[in-house]
């Protein structure tokens, strides 16, 4: 019978020699295509991941939903991909603005078409918006559309027990028309310059109430999704792929034929298909990079891109220690960034200078060095802070939601603190949906803890204002964060008509917000994509939720092999 | 004996009535909330409160269980609270493709495990039985996302030989390694089965009879042990369903096949609490039904053992 045991180990051997055959295996490199020609027959397989949740333009809230709906159609405005400022698309120049700034009216461009070559009207445009603000609609997206006048009163109202007289009244206050097929007017809740941002959101994209209506709750499948973008949807094999073909009724025709979309949801398995050249595009995680760095051919095919989303540590300024100023500046100025992000987490842009607002998105401050890595200049601030402050670092406590991941990056700022500050911070793990909870309330909120914010759109109210502004801001509200005279620059730039006044306005506070420093920035975001050599033309920007997204139609492959 | 089915069958109702009694309050219960997917970007709580209102989930869980069950036994299952879709839409669409991978996986696993398991029994120490206790050994120890990554390196990578992305209409060769990793743990369970009774029945005194009696060796195995040996595996053959059932749920997932069992996961990461119940109650059906028809066929098997 002793013969017998040997066949396992045996069987584990050849396991093992065939995951280290799978790990040595250096990836075939396709032959080089470089220099080619765009191929007029040209198709880009891509993965999504997974199935999107929807695709409906005035529901979507992810890269997965959001990225389909830019494929497929086109707003009124869209983004310069080089400055991520607003530039017409379906719009035919800059909007017309009332003297009080509440007034917008938007004329199209001539010759618009919907992708089966009907005409598009503004009344396409108007059916979108109203469409987002519509409480039936149930969008997860339809706040960033309360700036126009009445959509937030509408879209609050309870369904089930408004009566219709009431809704439709509701609806009839609401700021959006169609004055003529060509034109569509905007009244706003108040004079927002940024509302030129919104609009090149997925938020306001043109549908043909037809389409919606006969669809019902499947109007996005291909027979009735139809749109005014670089792409048309033609089959959505659901969990499996998506398959977008070049619209020719738009006025730049894609130079790709065919984009299909794969969903892969596992990592490895993409990574794999990737290499097996399955896939023309892969997205890379921090797990993945070490077989990419030991790969010249994959090392050469890694793109990086920016994001548009800071990550940064909260202090609790309502409460010693973290209320004193000079206190929450030395601790944001006493880690090192560029470390963080080379040992612990790999993947992102260490904030080196420049504060609230990453680069690339308008508003960023490369002159913001207020929270510079300095440990000589934070050491003065901490002798400088109140004893009452420093009294209370006794038993301080770096609040997280608990995995793996936080643990690592926690104990790493936390070890930085001890030895530039020579401040002991102990860790304190909730689970993460008790440490959302904590947050949600004054009295419960730690001292100290990981915040980040996304950006909606690209302009500096969605991060000054939305995130900062007293008592309401997103992370105000966590910090406790209030500065009457940052409140008063950001609402005065958010009205503001002339850019160039705007843009200063807003440089100024976020300098006083660096320096107040409710939270310490740490880095923004960054990914990383692979990239097949055949593929080209594309234009990433750091708030693309679809490969080139604002230049779709530039992309394109040459011949594969 | 009919007494026996209808008893059985009544026996599904409180059943599948606790399952879903349990399923639910516990998705409820698990902390998170279908409209907090986005773990760096909270939806304003406004928001939240209307999405709640909206669908229905700021009632209490009990009036909320109430109308599920309602609904549930007319086959209604609501609609996913993230996709525009019902529910019996997103499982119709999955289900043919898991059960084509189930039938397919258990028959793979019983072409290989009895005739393995017979020979192995009956040539002891033989290569084949050394093949046998190899496969069962991978089978029962490694776990199956570990063999898919394996194979999908081995066969799909380095040697290009079969593809690992997808599934497919009719018969697809991309069906292969998801069929043949999912079959291969019920593989090695049924093959040791499959060895044990056929060792156990060879040594019975009707079979040393059968012999002395002057029969066939061949006659003396078909007749006289096989048809003995097969009852237990019968018997695990229920059990055997059900693993493939949950084991899919990984292999969905690992191979991208668009089943349920990856809905299943999606859902319960998502607490999209209609699929989940769907789902749950599709899989709770499922298993009661195997185990019942493997009772069932457990009395015809084997007239020892009565049923009624």
């Amino acid at each position: 019978m002793y013969q017998r045991r040997i066949w396992p180990v045996l069987s584990l051997l050849l396991i093992t020699s065939l995951l280290v055959t799978a790990c040595t295996s250096t990836t075939q490199n396709p032959s080089a295509s470089a220099g080619g020609a765009a191929d007029p027959n040209g198709e880009l397989v891509t993965n999504m991941g997974g199935e999107p949740d929807t695709i409906d333009p005035h529901k979507a809230q992810f890269n997965t939903e959001i990225g389909q709906v830019m494929m497929v159609f086109e707003g009124l405005m869209t983004l310069d991909p080089a400055t991520l400022k607003p530039i017409p698309a379906a719009a035919a120049k800059d909007p017309e603005i009332s003297a009080d700034g509440l007034t917008w009216k938007v004329t199209l461009k001539d010759g618009l078409k919907f992708s089966d070559g009907t005409p598009l009207t503004a009344k396409d445009f108007a059916f979108g918006f109203t469409r987002t603000c519509d409480p039936a609609t149930a969008g997860d997206y339809s706040y960033v559309l309360y700036v126009i006048a009445g959509c937030e009163a509408w879209n609050g109202m309870n369904v089930k027990k408004a009566t219709p007289a009431e809704l439709s009244a509701a609806k009839a206050k609401l700021g959006v028309k169609a004055n003529s097929d060509k034109e569509i007017q905007f009244t706003l809740a108040e004079p927002a310059a940024y509302f030129r941002s919104i609009l090149y959101m997925w938020v306001g994209m043109p549908a043909r109430e037809s389409d919606v209506t006969k669809g019902g709750d499947k109007w996005t499948e291909p027979a009735t999704y139809i749109g005014n973008g670089p792409f048309k949807l033609t089959e959505w094999k659901h969990s499996e792929k998506m398959v977008f073909e070049r619209n020719d009724s738009y006025r730049t025709p894609a130079k790709l034929k065919k984009w299909t979309k794969v969903m892969i949801g596992e990592g490895a398995v993409a990574f794999a298909a990737y290499r097996n050249n399955e896939l023309d595009v892969n997205g890379i995680s921090a797990e993945d990079l070490r077989a990419v760095d030991s790969d010249a051919d994959l090392k050469s095919q890694l793109v990086d891109v920016g994001g548009a989303a800071t990550f940064y540590y909260g202090f609790n300024v309502a409460k010693p220690p973290f209320n004193d100023a000079n206190l929450r500046l030395a601790f944001a100025k006493s880690f090192d960034r560029e470390a963080y992000i080379r040992d612990v987490q790999k993947i992102g842009k260490p904030v080196a200078t420049g504060g609230f607002i990453p680069p690339g998105i308008p508003g960023y401050d490369k002159d913001d060095t207020i929270q510079k890595y300095d440990v000589a200049e934070a050491k003065k601030l901490f002798d400088a802070a109140s004893p009452a402050a420093k009294d209370a670092l006794k038993g301080l406590k770096f609040t997280y939601g608990s995995s793996a991941r936080t643990k690592t990056r926690v104990e790493w700022v936390t070890q930085q603190w001890k030895t530039n500050l020579g401040v002991d911070i102990g860790l304190d793990p909730v689970d993460r949906t008790a440490f959302t909870a904590l947050t949600k309330k004054p009295e419960t909120t730690p001292q100290l803890f990981s915040l980040g914010w996304i950006a909606d759109f690209p302009d500096q109210q969605n991060w000054h204002t939305t995130v900062w502004i007293s008592k309401t801001g997103i992370s105000s509200k966590t910090t406790g964060y209030s500065n009457p005279e940052f409140d008063r620059i950001v609402r005065a730039a958010d009205k503001e008509q002339d850019p160039k006044k705007r843009d200063d306005a807003y440089l100024q506070a976020g300098k006083i917000l660096s320096k107040d420093a409710p939270a310490a920035w740490i880095y923004y975001d960054a990914s990383k994509y692979l990239k097949k050599p055949w593929v080209k033309g594309v234009t990433d920007t750091a708030v693309d939720s679809v490969l080139g997204e604002f230049r779709l139609y530039e992309i394109y492959v040459t011949k594969k092999g | 004996m009919l007494k026996y089915v209808i008893r059985r069958l009544l026996l599904v109702i409180p059943t599948l009535f606790f399952v879903a009694l349990i399923t639910f309050v516990l998705a409820q219960a698990a902390p998170g909330s279908p409209f907090d997917k986005n773990e760096t970007k909270p939806l304003p709580v406004a928001t939240i409160e209307r999405l709640n209102r909206f669908y229905g989930l700021d009632r209490p869980v009990y009036e909320q269980f109430v109308v599920f069950l309602g609904n549930a036994v007319r086959l209604d299952f609501g609609v996913s609270l993230q996709r525009d879709r019902s529910v019996n839409d997103i499982i119709g669409q999955g289900l043919p493709r898991t059960a084509q991978l189930g039938v397919m996986a258990l028959f793979v696993a019983l072409a290989v495990a009895i005739p393995l398991g017979v020979v192995s029994a009956l040539k002891q120490n033989s290569a084949i039985d050394y093949a046998s206790v190899f496969l069962s050994t991978i089978g029962t120890t490694i776990p199956s996302f570990v063999l898919a990554i394996v194979f999908i390196y081995f066969f799909g990578v380095l040697l290009k030989l079969l593809p690992f992305v997808g599934w497919g209409d009719g018969l697809d060769r991309r069906m292969i390694m998801p069929t043949v990793i999912l079959a291969l743990g019920p593989m090695a369970f049924l093959t040791r089965i499959t060895l044990a009774s056929m060792l156990e029945a060879i040594r019975q005194d009707y079979v040393r009879t059968a012999r002395s009696k002057g029969l066939g060796e061949q006659v003396v195995i078909v007749t006289h042990v096989l048809k003995n040996a097969l009852i237990p595996v019968a018997t695990v053959l229920g059990p055997a369903a059900a693993a493939l059932v949950t084991g899919s749920f990984i292999i969905e997932t690992i191979f991208s096949v668009p089943g349920v069992g990856r809905e299943y996961i999606r859902s319960i990461l998502a607490r999209d609490y209609p699929i989940i119940m769907g789902t749950t109650m599709l899989y709770a059906a499922v298993i009661v039904i195997a185990n019942l028809t493997v009772d069932l066929v457990y009395g015809m098997l084997d007239p020892r053992i009565k049923v009624a």
